[in-house]
């Protein structure tokens, strides 16, 4: 509040001396970034969310901070004489076509050097269309979908893994932990919501499962959003598998939770693709259910250890209105803010040309960012291709980081055995 | 009597006609008018908006038939073009009437039984249909199920109807599209068929002694209203350059195709043309200005603004221009 | 499949389909009484979920003894309803369903977006109620008990509804449907009627509202989840009927139960649709429709 009142102050004496030095104050003064993400709706928690985290680490380039990370130390963006990052919001409703006006808005009227985005990919397809015509870079925050680096565009860059690394992280995990404990998982169960993540999500598990030697007994879909899993929960009791997998947002999440419980069945092991599973409301709403479940994250909240720069920044995230901890999500968002504010600094320009050789050249290591990851390196898809997930599993009322093992905070809690 | 009738009758509509090439052409010189991408586009929407909802009028209005699941015809068009041109490089101009084609035959096989049902029943059945075709496009994986179509850029060219960042030549074929939703609406106004489908909405059972063949008139208006919303559907696929089921076959789709027509003014000429000007731009603008404060004022402000135009303007918009369309209205009703 | 699972899912249909009925009730009854089809419904649904929620939040009081208050409060909120919208909708003579269907429309919107900015858009939950969580077991059928307990008050709700019919009010009601012109001439506040009416349709829903809290998550757009199925549950009852809600309820969570049971989940609606619209082939005004 106090900082944009001197701001006000700044730009009010700058036209007062004189309108050419207000103008050549400004460019200077701060560079534009749109942000479309769904902020009403159904999935407006999760936009709502994004937008607390992106201006969490807009605070942490703008202000004065001793975050030990890159850009952690704040004064705005060096390479641009410590211009600040001003961000702007639009709501997609997660529709595609407001997405994409949303996105050519930015572009057009507010001159921005980058969007980012936008959770749903439905959404992403518009708007990395919409940038690559344009040519202003997409920085894909949280889209998951491996379709969209594959769409052949020059403008897009997602620093976060896609959903085969993440499916890819469960198996692997499978098999490690079944290596170190002698519980092999032998059958698992998939339930997913009938979206392209959903849909996307079960067909790389079955896949995977069946690459591994590993039984597909249900592999059952659901309409997002329905008064009633309960049939669903009985039919995954009858499949009786060894882990179950869903994909689910925060609704479904919860009334799946309960469905099962109302069955009478508890699953040996639940193995959640992440979404709906770390939403603090499903913890909130599910409790102790909770307890004991795994799920893939691009994100370790208690990995304090490797990522020393995680309490300062959380504590930044909570202050910022949002009210909760960093999760995956908001994490992703975050980094990718950071990863767009680095490539600005070394593009020394907000010349589209330059900001796109700079974020091509992008070579960030993993203990600079809040990430588990390896780092951040873009292929020419502008894939990340260091972006490595993590397993998480909910132990007593805490996310824990399980697999790899390397970075791993706590030893899984893992009883499939008949 | 009736001479003098029919002569004040053929005299309003030349009007009518010399009153839209003066609409035709202000609407071609609008974007002369406007700067900036982003409202350009919203006008290219508004226009696709203003031909969608004529092309429901044509049902909706002129025949009395409240469908509340024209997404069903617009996501048959969408899909049909998109398909042609992802899977069989085909120009999207053949597309749209392939769609269109399709779409007038399902609108018409969905009217057969749905045509026995009177007023909200009716409305209801139209809605059912609509969410299980969403719950099947989302299941089929033919058409890419849930993922959907993504149109990929092949370069501009008027031939595949895609434009790098220019606007202006979406601009002409959503003004040609709506122009053309309009001069049908204008032709049935004038035709024996359109006679037939007021006497059908104004009073059944007047219409039977007539010896108006209610249930043909009807199907006839179902298929020529769902071949021309297809056409929007097809339009829009090439223009936002991707669909989904949820951005094509949604109930709330259906809705906001009906919407501009309601509010504008059911049944006639200039209410779809009208609702759309003022709807649309609310709708964007209001997510623009409000959408990234806090959640829901976009929402609030949208809602509002249709229970106050629903109740102040009963029979549309086209009120506040012509006195005589409320007198007109009240004489029909 | 085991004999007991169909049970099992057959009786969860069931009580499922008792609480469809019930949000179809209010529905139904505004309809039959003045014609007009509230696309608020659902919206009205979710400010009692809302409303419970706050409730309990803020007094610990448990959903099942929010009934009566909820209740009382959302037959309020349908008597205003009435008072500032609807009955100025049917003072207009030209276009008057439109005019109605987009009203109501509209406020659903606008309710939509309230809660959201008041509430936030994060989901919520009751998760410390009396009967959340527990269970009760009848052999090998085991149903959760805040299921149970909705489907009771459910029957209760019809139980009452069927009386009310009967009732001097009723037949008031009856005749005010029937003709409100004449009713006028003999004294009866038409306004009156039809504003008793919407809160007697609004309170309905809220007692559904309040029961769904105990197991459903909160939302702003949840009502959108309830509000197809029970206009399909009224087309399909027949518009005005109380006794069609009931059966088209029952049918339609047993049907999509089933259905759930056999084919892919994802189209378990398919069934219900199909069943409608079969029914409608040869019952253009449903089961029990006369309008």
């Amino acid at each position: 509040m106090k900082r944009i009142k001197r701001r006000t102050v700044l730009t009010a004496v700058g036209a007062s001396v004189g309108v050419g030095f207000a103008r050549r104050a400004r460019a200077v003064e701060e560079v534009k970034i749109g942000a479309v993400f769904p902020l009403s709706g159904n999935a407006a928690a999760i936009g709502q969310d994004a937008r607390h985290a992106l201006e969490t680490m807009a605070e942490i380039i703008n202000g004065r901070h001793n975050i030990p990370m890159l850009l952690g130390e704040g004064g705005g963006l060096s390479g641009l004489g410590g211009a600040k990052v001003k961000l702007l919001f639009a709501d997609s409703q997660n529709n595609p076509q407001i997405a994409r006006s949303a996105a050519e808005r930015f572009i057009t009227q507010d001159g921005v050097v980058a969007v980012i985005g936008s959770y749903t990919s439905a959404t992403a397809v518009t708007i990395s269309q919409i940038c690559n015509r344009y040519q202003i870079p997409y920085i894909s925050a949280d889209n998951s979908s491996p379709s969209l680096n594959r769409q052949g565009l020059e403008w897009f860059f997602r620093p976060s893994p896609t959903d085969i690394d993440f499916t890819k992280a469960m198996f692997d995990f499978f098999a490690a932990i079944g290596e170190k404990t002698g519980e092999k998982v032998q059958s698992i169960a998939i339930i997913h919501e009938n979206s392209v993540f959903g849909s996307d999500s079960a067909k790389l598990q079955a896949r995977m499962a069946e690459a591994a030697g590993i039984k597909v007994l249900a592999n059952i879909s659901y309409q997002a959003n329905i008064p009633s899993l309960s049939v669903e929960a009985e039919r995954l009791r009858a499949a009786d598998a060894d882990v179950v997998m869903p994909s689910s947002y925060t609704s479904d999440a919860i009334l799946l939770m309960r469905a099962m419980h109302d069955a009478g069945y508890k699953p040996r092991a639940i193995m959640a693709q992440d979404a709906g599973f770390i939403d603090p409301a499903f913890i909130a709403a599910v409790g102790p259910l909770a307890e004991g479940l795994l799920s893939r994250s691009a994100f370790a909240i208690d990995a304090v250890k490797q990522r020393p720069a995680i309490p300062a920044v959380n504590a930044l995230f909570r202050n910022s209105g949002a009210n909760k901890d960093l999760n995956d999500l908001t994490a992703r968002e975050l980094t990718a803010l950071q990863v767009l504010g680095d490539a600005l600094n070394r593009a020394k320009s907000t010349n589209n040309m330059a900001l796109r050789a700079a974020l091509r050249a992008t070579d960030i290591p993993g203990n600079q960012t809040i990430m588990p990851w390896a780092g951040v390196k873009f292929d020419e898809t502008g894939q990340n291709i260091k972006g490595n997930p993590v397993i998480l599993q909910y132990q007593k009322g805490q996310w824990r980081a399980v697999f790899p093992f390397e970075i791993a905070t706590a030893a899984a809690d893992w009883h499939i055995k008949r | 009597m009736v001479e003098r009738a029919g002569r004040a009758l053929l005299s309003r509509r030349r009007r009518e006609l010399l009153l839209g090439a003066v609409v035709l052409a202000l609407l071609a010189a609008l974007p002369l008018g406007v700067s900036g991408a982003y409202l350009r586009g919203l006008i290219v929407l508004a226009l696709l908006y203003a031909g969608l909802s004529q092309a429901w009028n044509i049902l909706g209005g002129y025949c009395g038939q409240i469908s509340l699941g024209h997404a069903l015809y617009f996501g048959i068009g969408a899909y049909t073009s998109a398909l042609l041109f992802t899977r069989a490089g085909l120009s999207p101009f053949i597309g749209m009437f392939a769609g269109g084609l399709l779409s007038g035959l399902s609108a018409f096989l969905v009217g057969i039984p749905c045509f026995r049902l009177s007023g909200h029943y009716y409305a209801i059945a139209t809605i059912v249909i609509g969410m299980m075709a969403a719950l099947l496009a989302s299941n089929w994986d033919f058409i890419n199920a849930a993922q959907g179509i993504t149109i990929p850029f092949h370069g501009e060219a008027w031939r595949n109807l895609q434009f790098r960042t220019a606007v202006l030549p979406f601009h002409y074929v959503m003004l040609v599209y709506a122009a053309l939703m309009w001069l049908i609406a204008w032709v049935i106004e004038g035709s024996r068929w359109g006679f037939y489908w007021r006497a059908v909405k104004d009073d059944v059972t007047a219409a039977r002694s007539l010896g108006v063949s209610i249930y043909p008139s009807k199907l006839a208006a179902a298929a020529i209203s769902g071949a021309a919303t297809g056409i929007g559907g097809a339009l829009y696929a090439q223009y936002v350059g991707f669909i989904d089921p949820e951005s094509a076959f949604d109930l709330s789709l259906s809705v906001l195709i009906a919407l501009p027509a309601v509010v504008g003014g059911i049944g006639t000429l200039w209410g779809p043309l009208l609702g759309a000007a003022v709807l649309i731009p609310v709708q964007q603008l209001s997510v623009a200005w409000f959408g990234s404060a806090a959640g829901g004022i976009d929402l609030m402000v949208y809602g509002a603004l249709i229970m106050v135009l629903a109740l102040s303007r009963p029979e549309g918009l086209v009120s506040f221009f012509h006195g005589r369309a409320r007198q007109e209205a009240v004489d029909h009703g | 499949m085991s004999p007991a699972l169909i049970l099992q899912v057959a009786i969860g249909g069931i009580l499922m389909g008792l609480l469809y009925a019930v949000v179809a009730a209010g529905l139904t009854l505004i309809f039959g009484l003045m014609n007009v089809v509230n696309f608020a419904h659902g919206a009205l649904l979710m400010a009692a979920m809302y409303a419970t929620w706050l409730i309990h939040r803020s007094t610990g009081l448990d959903p099942l003894l929010q009934l009566p208050l909820v209740a009382a409060l959302l037959f309020g909120t349908g008597v205003a309803i009435y008072r500032v919208l609807i009955a100025r909708t049917l003072q207009i003579r030209v276009n008057g369903a439109m005019v109605q269907i987009f009203t109501t429309f509209g406020l659903s919107i606008f309710l939509v977006g309230l809660a959201q900015l008041v509430f936030g858009s994060d989901f919520q939950s009751i998760n410390a109620s009396f009967l959340g969580g527990r269970t009760l077991a009848f052999g090998a059928v085991v149903l959760p008990l805040p299921l149970v307990a909705s489907g009771v008050v459910s029957l209760l709700v019809f139980l009452a509804l069927f009386r009310l019919s009967r009732t001097e009010f009723g037949r008031a009601l009856e005749a005010t449907r029937e003709d409100f012109e004449a009713v006028a001439l003999i004294g009866v506040d038409r306004d009156r009627i039809f504003g008793i009416g919407w809160g007697i349709g609004a309170a309905a829903v809220g007692i559904a509202g309040v029961l769904l809290a105990n197991f459903y998550y909160i939302s702003p757009d949840v009502g959108t989840n309830f509000a197809l199925i029970a206009y399909v549950a009224v087309a399909l009852g027949g518009f005005g009927s109380i006794l069609g809600a009931l059966i088209a309820g029952l049918v339609i969570g047993l049907t999509e139960a089933l259905t759930a049971l056999v084919v892919d989940p994802s189209l378990k609606q398919i069934g219900i649709f199909l069943i409608y619209l079969a029914v409608l082939m040869f019952r253009p005004r449903g089961l029990f429709g006369k309008l």
